[in-house]
């Protein structure tokens, strides 16, 4: 046993997915006790405390950025690392250029995070990096995609498996996004402040193009990418059509690109544009759907392993909830239904639907499945990973039901007319309205933070676990040699 | 840069774009699902990820 | 018919590589290019000015304390919003916005006319504490921006990055002629990049505020920039539907 695990240590870099395996649950952890601690910031707002580095404002970054790159981004890191090389039997061609991607990444993370607090930000969603941080993002990104497509060209396949294509597609896409939505001028050398490149409607429009995207590739190709690979393996049979594979790939790499305008319905933005961007939404269900289908007919031969496998209970979790936010998404581009939801908080529930439901999901399974491989044993205890299952899934339900309520009461609050058609409401007034699912939205993400911190600890339970195996196994053999020398002499 | 502005219009563009990417649509479900001996040594690819020399579980090892 | 393989794509990453980028480029290029070439995008307007010296430094602080994530700039053609925030956003009313702040969402009120709907000793007020003023609201005290004094030591340097943007901010003779010609003898002044800290000063002090006349703080700026949002373009000038033809 301990000569398998050797030469697959050899045969594989499985060191750096180790690394950025745990940095995926240490960003997962601070990201989302900061998304629970802003959350009860807009419901109790006195836990601002009067810091400036602290107040929702700032602090709304450093959750997104940790759990999008930090828990998001490390856990794509790992698993591509970890699929690729598995897929393509080959080793990853450099070992420094790989640790230059864990390090490299690592540090943007908590410089990023740093630096919102301090207040430096370019204020675009999501890309709230100021531009010292995109250069190295820039950096750091092209040595991945380097490192990912040399390991490719030294398969011992012919094939490139399907996984690898969505890790690529996701790769060149953020490279794209990253580079066009951050070209800005910055005020001097010395200074993190920019100014964006382009203004108004254009800026807009790329911003939006990039943000959406940023959902589209980096939260959804990539993690079909991780749901390939992982769920085939766990149910112990191939994905349901490779077939069916090709044709979403395409439509998925060819359709996300154009649907960023929907996030500007109604705006200043030219009418032709978030039409189109709504067409294309409703089209994007297709292949939306046959990514999910494909993965849930994968599972639905082994749905014996259901009742005793909470690995499968995740994975099949993630996948309805990615059916499902790729449903309501459609919905939502729809120009009648934005009216109502811009805006408001249904988009913030829709989006942690997505997040939450499905990209956290699905990283737990995979997560679940691929370190005790890693680390050549078992989970220290599959009774925990069961209770996750379940603190999640509440912790999911109960935030994207407030946000519904929320987001809907809303909308309707703010186009409500008296009978003599003046407003009904003032705008305080739907504020107040919001504090109860303010609050159950903080607990949902409450319950969903505890999930995290139970797989946390069971993980480094595991690492612990594997090394006192190993150190016994080795003591173990020693002490047959030295008998066995002993016996010779 | 004029000639842009023809599919600005929506009464020029959406014709055009229903007639491209629905004919694009259909060639690659006719390519994918059209020719049965295609299709077989198309889904004959899936086992890839079982291909990998490890045994997969201590199990199977011992 | 020639006889395709997409298993040529598949065992060929440099085949594969140039086809993914081909498929997800199309979409960007057809939707964002044209927005830079066609004329209508961005409508022309009368008295749409860049942002002064005070006005600009105001904005930054909008943006540090991530104000853009509660409140939009960006008022949709609703009744609803026509009687609760005023005229629906133009393009051309964050022409020389970089970056952009629409925003995405009203956990707060739209922002996009606030200008002159407050009297500053109220902004002021409510900055520092917004429960003071509107009890059930959730928006977080900042009381250290009447404290912080502005620093303006770089102003210079923002509006010429600005300027490399696009933003006619004035740097040399001919560059303010050219301002006088568009806005007025009185906005190219403000305009000139090397009289930037002069009209920071001067704008902050016949302003006031932020009510204390002694320094130049951080409110002193943010106020500016809120009571001028919206303000510039006089909508009673225009027939009710002469920006539909954009929309």
């Amino acid at each position: 046993m301990a000569s398998t695990a050797i030469s697959s240590n050899e045969q594989y870099n499985f060191e750096i997915v180790k690394k950025f395996a745990i940095m995926s649950l240490v960003w997962g952890v601070i990201g989302m006790a900061a998304g629970v601690y802003i959350a009860s910031e807009l419901a109790w707002p006195f836990l601002n405390f009067d810091i400036p580095y602290i107040t929702f404002g700032r602090l709304r970054p450093v959750h997104t950025t940790s759990v999008i790159f930090g828990f998001g981004g490390s856990a794509l890191f790992a698993t591509s690392y970890y699929i690729v090389q598995r897929t393509c039997q080959a080793r990853l061609s450099s070992d420094g250029l790989a640790s230059f991607t864990f390090w490299g990444w690592q540090a943007i993370i908590l410089l990023s995070g740093i630096s919102y607090m301090l207040g430096h930000t370019q204020s675009r969603e999501y890309a709230e990096m100021e531009w010292p941080i995109d250069i190295m993002i820039e950096i750091v990104w092209v040595s991945y995609l380097a490192l990912y497509v040399s390991t490719i060209m030294r398969r011992k396949q012919p094939h490139i498996y399907v996984a690898n294509w969505f890790f690529l597609a996701f790769i060149l896409a953020t490279a794209l996004l990253h580079t066009f939505n951050n070209l800005a001028v910055p005020v001097s050398l010395f200074s993190m402040k920019s100014y964006s490149l382009f203004s108004g409607t254009q800026d807009a429009m790329t911003e939006w193009w990039y943000g959406h995207n940023a959902v589209g590739f980096f939260l959804t190709a990539a993690f079909l990418g991780m749901m390939y690979y992982f769920v085939p393996k766990q149910a112990g049979r191939p994905i349901y059509s490779y077939r069916l594979s090709i044709v979403h790939f395409w439509a998925l790499s060819f359709l996300y690109m154009w649907v960023g305008a929907h996030h500007l319905h109604w705006t200043a933005l030219p009418d032709w544009t978030s039409t189109l961007a709504a067409t294309f939404s409703i089209m994007l269900l297709l292949p939306s759907w046959g990514g999910m289908i494909n993965g849930i007919m994968t599972l639905s031969g082994a749905w014996d392993k259901l009742r005793t496998d909470p690995i499968m209970r995740f994975l099949i979790v993630a996948l309805s909830f990615y059916g499902m936010a790729t449903f309501e998404g459609p919905l939502m581009a729809l120009k009648d239904v934005n009216a109502l939801s811009h805006y408001t908080d249904w988009t913030v529930g829709h989006v942690h639907s997505g997040t939450l439901g499905w990209v956290s999901m699905i990283t737990f399974g995979s997560m679940y499945h691929m370190i005790p491989k890693l680390w050549d044993t078992k989970m220290w205890s599959a009774k925990l990973v069961n209770i996750h299952f379940w603190f999640a899934s509440i912790g999911v339900l109960l935030y994207i039901t407030a946000m519904w309520i929320s987001g809907i009461t809303q909308g309707l609050m703010w186009r409500a007319f008296d009978q003599y058609g003046n407003l009904q409401y003032s705008f305080v007034e739907s504020v107040a309205a919001m504090h109860p699912f303010y609050a159950m939205r903080a607990i949902g993400g409450m319950f969903f933070l505890s999930g995290m911190l139970m797989m946390f600890f069971n993980v480094m339970m595991t690492v612990r676990q594997a090394k006192r195996e190993s150190a016994a196994l080795e003591s173990k053999l020693s002490a047959k040699m030295a008998k066995a020398g002993l016996a010779g002499a | 840069m004029e000639w842009l502005s023809w599919f600005a219009s929506p009464e020029n563009t959406k014709p055009l774009a229903l007639v491209v990417l629905f004919v694009t649509f259909v060639l690659i479900v006719y390519f994918v699902y059209g020719d049965k001996k295609r299709g077989e040594r198309l889904e004959s690819y899936k086992h890839m990820p079982f291909m990998d020399d490890e045994p997969e579980s201590k199990e199977e090892k011992k | 018919m020639f006889n395709f393989k997409h298993e040529w794509i598949e065992t060929n990453i440099g085949l594969l590589l140039v086809l993914t980028m081909l498929a997800i480029s199309i979409g960007g290029l057809v939707e964002i290019a044209p927005l830079f070439y066609i004329k209508n995008t961005v409508e022309k307007v009368d008295g749409v000015r860049p942002y002064t010296p005070l006005e600009l430094r105001g904005r930054d602080i909008y943006q540090r304390e991530g104000c853009y994530l509660c409140h939009s700039q960006m008022i949709r053609p609703f009744r609803d919003e026509a009687l609760r925030y005023g005229h629906y956003s133009l393009a051309a009313e964050s022409q020389y916005d970089h970056p952009f702040q629409w925003g995405s969402k009203r956990t707060g009120p739209d922002l996009a006319r606030v200008g002159g709907k407050y009297s500053n000793e109220w902004q002021v007020a409510h900055l520092t504490a917004p429960r003071s003023m509107v009890p059930q609201s959730v928006m977080p005290n900042f009381p250290w921006l009447v404290k912080n004094e502005l620093n303006f030591s770089d102003i210079e340097d923002r509006m010429k990055s600005l300027r490399d943007t696009g933003v006619p901010y004035s740097l040399t003779k001919s560059e303010y002629d050219d301002n006088v010609k568009k806005f007025g003898a009185q906005t190219a002044e403000m305009l000139s990049i090397p009289d930037a800290r002069k009209n920071l000063i001067a704008q902050a002090q016949s302003g006031n505020y932020d009510g204390n006349s002694g320094s130049i703080s951080e409110m002193d700026a943010l106020v500016a920039y809120l009571q001028m949002l919206g303000t510039l373009v006089d909508f009673r000038k225009y027939d009710d539907d002469a920006f539909v033809k954009y929309r």
